[in-house]
């Protein structure tokens, strides 16, 4: 045990000690000394409201916590800061990796095999083995059922196809109906109304309430500020952290992760700014992995936004899309995880901005494309589309030549089913770019998911930083750590935000009421 | 939205409504007569072209002007002009000039057994310091204040608390229906680049964009920055 270990228990046992001797206690409190936080804190005297389970967030991983603890007979409360509900679910692109559908697309369409098995291995593989295994196998175990639950009782609708996204072994990633997120955030919303459960908008927690850090010590509740007013709400069987990421928060990222200034962009909506994570830390909650920051390689190159045609890069290379600089001239394996190739365009220098995507109409639908997105994203400039390379070329300002060139051998590649260059492996099911039209889209990395976080355990517990869980303190999605070690693949959000919302909801409604 | 007999609203918050009660509209002003103690002739503060009116109290007013007592959304031109009149001119006038108050037990209007709430005093400051803005800001609430819409034209008859938040319905009584809002704000060329129809679902809140005692901000400007779109109220 370190010297500072030493120090610390010591005093946390100082704190609990004190707590015992003075009836009526202080919080405990292990903000910065100096802040405002770190003043001595006493615990509420009266509280405002009394709830048996309080989620924070009305994401996917919030509103599927919720749905399960009022499922299970739990009166909850769902605290939401900002003035809208679903936080960066809403606005996800809406990709769904499971290893089966209630369609069984993949066998459908003769796209090989898959299980939940691969699935975990792949999550396992493409975090280079930092993800905690059992956390990850919860994901791929429960995610073909996370997928069936917000179909049948939520209503969600499906594209009908599946694609192999980079990093993934099989071809896994489910498109929702309408492109995004929302498609789950309104199916798990419904599912939560049927049992009595909105989201309450605009309530901001301010501090977590445990007395001490003593193993048995609980959580007790919440300080929440709602418009001008701060409110104390007491949680009688658990609170449950699904408050997302930092993405947003640039001096936090950054002290991670120094290469995450303000010069990159964000797909995240502005509300994702970890402070949860501090008063998780501020009441002993254990972090791990949190220099572990994704970039999301395809955002729009001038504002970092994730929109649907955004998506299309992503879900391309396993029907065979093309990566190529502004020089006309690929990359790197298009096939690739997410944080491979985001690197691979920095690498290039800041004057790469911004690198292209390339296919053509034969891949639209199979890779889970849609008219309507082609037409209105050709209308705003996003798309470009020619009948030829080189007219395309032209229209993009790649040289021509080069694209040719870079097309040609490409082609000639997926006949060969040998890639050279990238070593990417070619699959029957990609389609050759020998026919128009053709399309194509700028992108660039931005900053997009926090795979580090709050350390929680396969039952969503918070575990302290002595290894011990913390009394009715639970947290479920991106704001958990561990579960998709130094890179999550892309799809893979989605299901761990909903099968570990599931979980902690379950477990919560199951605690005792004291 | 049901008319019940007794509402307060506005009496509560602007302490007017009180006297709309018949037998209060009868009743003699008594000595502590919130408009009395300063006005002994009340002839000399009425509008040009006014009815001579009776009397030297508060109920002389309310005889004719009853004032949004159900706490319906609509005008009420007449609230909003002696709380203007009072407050926005002449800020050194406290509410308690008028109104009383126990923090926590009553609000009501001196010389009136009333009470039409228990604000704290945290939730009073805040009421102060909205109705101030109400009263003199280049916010959406002044603009309700120049179109005499006064508090309980949007907070209904509830006494505003430091959380209170205006439901869209309330909104849509004037401004409605949502179809109307969707149809202006139309983007010919791009019809998804719609405010009043996003992405973030049929029900988002007026107030997500529409901040009230606040600078309004078009919301969807956070992540699309390069869109421009007007609003009102931004306090410039």
């Amino acid at each position: 045990m370190s010297k500072t270990e030493i120090s610390r228990r010591s005093l946390l046992q100082a704190v609990t000690v004190g707590v015992v001797a003075v009836s009526g206690g202080t919080a405990l409190n292990m903000a910065v000394p100096g802040t405002a936080e770190a003043l001595v804190r006493k615990l509420p005297g009266s509280w405002d409201e009394t709830w048996d389970v309080i989620v924070v967030g009305s994401g996917f991983a919030g509103l599927s916590a919720a749905a399960e603890a009022a499922a299970a007979g739990a009166k909850t409360l769902i605290l939401e800061k900002m003035p809208t509900y679903g936080g960066n679910s809403i606005i996800n692109g809406g990709v769904f990796a499971a290893w089966d559908d209630k369609w069984h697309y993949r066998e459908k369409l003769n796209l090989g095999t898959d299980s939940p098995e691969q699935h975990w291995q792949d999550i396992l593989k493409g975090g280079d083995y930092y993800s905690i295994p059992e956390l990850a196998k919860a994901v791929a175990d429960g995610a073909a059922d996370a997928l069936e639950w917000v179909v049948e009782d939520g209503g969600a609708e499906l594209r009908p196809t599946v694609t192999r996204a980079g990093g993934h072994t099989a071809y896994r990633t489910h498109a929702a109906k309408s492109g995004v997120g929302r498609e789950y955030t309104e199916a798990l919303r419904k599912i939560a109304e049927k049992h009595g459960v909105k989201p309450t908008l605009n309530s901001q927690v301010t501090w977590i309430w445990r007395a001490d850090a003593d193993p048995k010590s609980p959580v007790l509740g919440l300080e929440v500020k709602r418009g001008k007013k701060v409110v104390n709400l007491r949680a009688t069987k658990a609170v449950i952290l699904a408050s997302g990421g930092f993405s947003q928060n640039v001096e936090m990222r950054s002290a991670h992760n120094p290469r995450l200034t303000d010069e990159y962009n964000c797909t995240n909506h502005k509300g994702a700014t970890g402070e949860i994570h501090k008063y998780a830390q501020a009441v002993g909650a254990d972090t791990l992995q949190m220099n572990f920051i994704q970039l999301y390689p395809y955002a729009e190159p001038e504002t970092g936004l994730l929109d649907a045609q955004a998506v299309y890069p992503f879900n391309g290379p396993g029907y065979g899309i093309l990566y190529v600089t502004k020089q006309g001239k690929r990359f790197v394996n298009e096939l690739e995880r997410r944080d491979v190739v985001a690197y691979a365009q920095i690498n290039l220098g800041k004057d790469a901005k911004p690198t292209w995507s390339i296919f053509n109409e034969a891949m639209v639908l199979p890779m889970g494309g849609a008219q309507e997105e082609i037409d209105e994203g050709l209308k705003r400039g996003r798309f470009i589309k020619a009948e030829t390379i080189p007219e395309l070329a032209e229209k993009c300002k790649i040289p021509s030549d080069a694209l040719v060139d870079t097309v040609n051998k490409y082609i000639q590649y997926h006949k060969d089913g040998k890639d050279p260059e990238f070593n990417k492996p070619i699959t029957p099911a990609m389609i050759s770019l020998e026919k128009g039209p053709f399309y194509a889209i700028a992108q660039w990395p931005a900053v997009h998911f926090c795979m580090g976080g709050l350390r929680a355990n396969a039952s969503a517990q918070v575990i302290d930083i002595f290894g011990t869980p913390i009394p009715k303190l639970y947290a479920a999605g991106e704001v958990v750590g561990g579960i998709h070690g130094s890179n999550r693949l892309g799809s893979n959000a989605i299901p761990s935000c909903i099968v570990f919302g599931r979980t902690a909801g379950r477990n919560a409604a199951k605690e005792s009421a004291a | 939205m049901m008319r019940i007999g007794l509402s307060f609203i506005i009496s509560a918050f602007f302490c007017l409504g009180i006297a709309a009660l018949p037998q209060r509209a009868s009743a003699a002003p008594t000595a502590a007569d919130p408009c009395v103690a300063c006005h002994t002739d009340l002839s000399k503060v009425l509008p040009q072209n006014h009815k001579p009116v009776k009397g030297t109290g508060f109920s002389s007013c309310t005889k004719c002007h009853a004032t949004g007592e159900s706490g319906e959304a609509e005008v009420n031109a007449f609230s909003t002009k002696v709380h203007l009149a009072h407050f926005a001119q002449k800020q050194t006038i406290e509410c308690t000039a008028c109104h009383s108050y126990v923090a926590g037990k009553s609000f009501g209007l001196i010389g009136q057994s009333h009470s039409w709430g228990a604000p704290t005093d945290s939730d009073f400051a805040a009421m102060k310091e909205d109705f101030a803005s109400w009263a003199g800001s280049a916010f959406t609430d002044n603009l309700h204040a120049k179109a005499s819409v006064d508090c309980a034209g949007c907070h209904g008859k509830a006494m505003t608390s430091a959380d209170a938040s205006v439901d869209n319905q309330r909104c849509l009584t004037c401004h409605g229906p949502l179809q109307k809002l969707v149809d202006k704000t139309r983007n010919a060329e791009f019809p998804k680049r719609n405010p009043h129809s996003s992405h973030l679902g049929d029900d988002i809140a007026c107030t997500t964009c529409h901040h009230a005692h606040a600078a309004a901000a078009v919301y969807c400007a956070d992540c699309h920055k390069l869109w421009k779109m007007p609003i009102m109220g931004t306090g410039k």
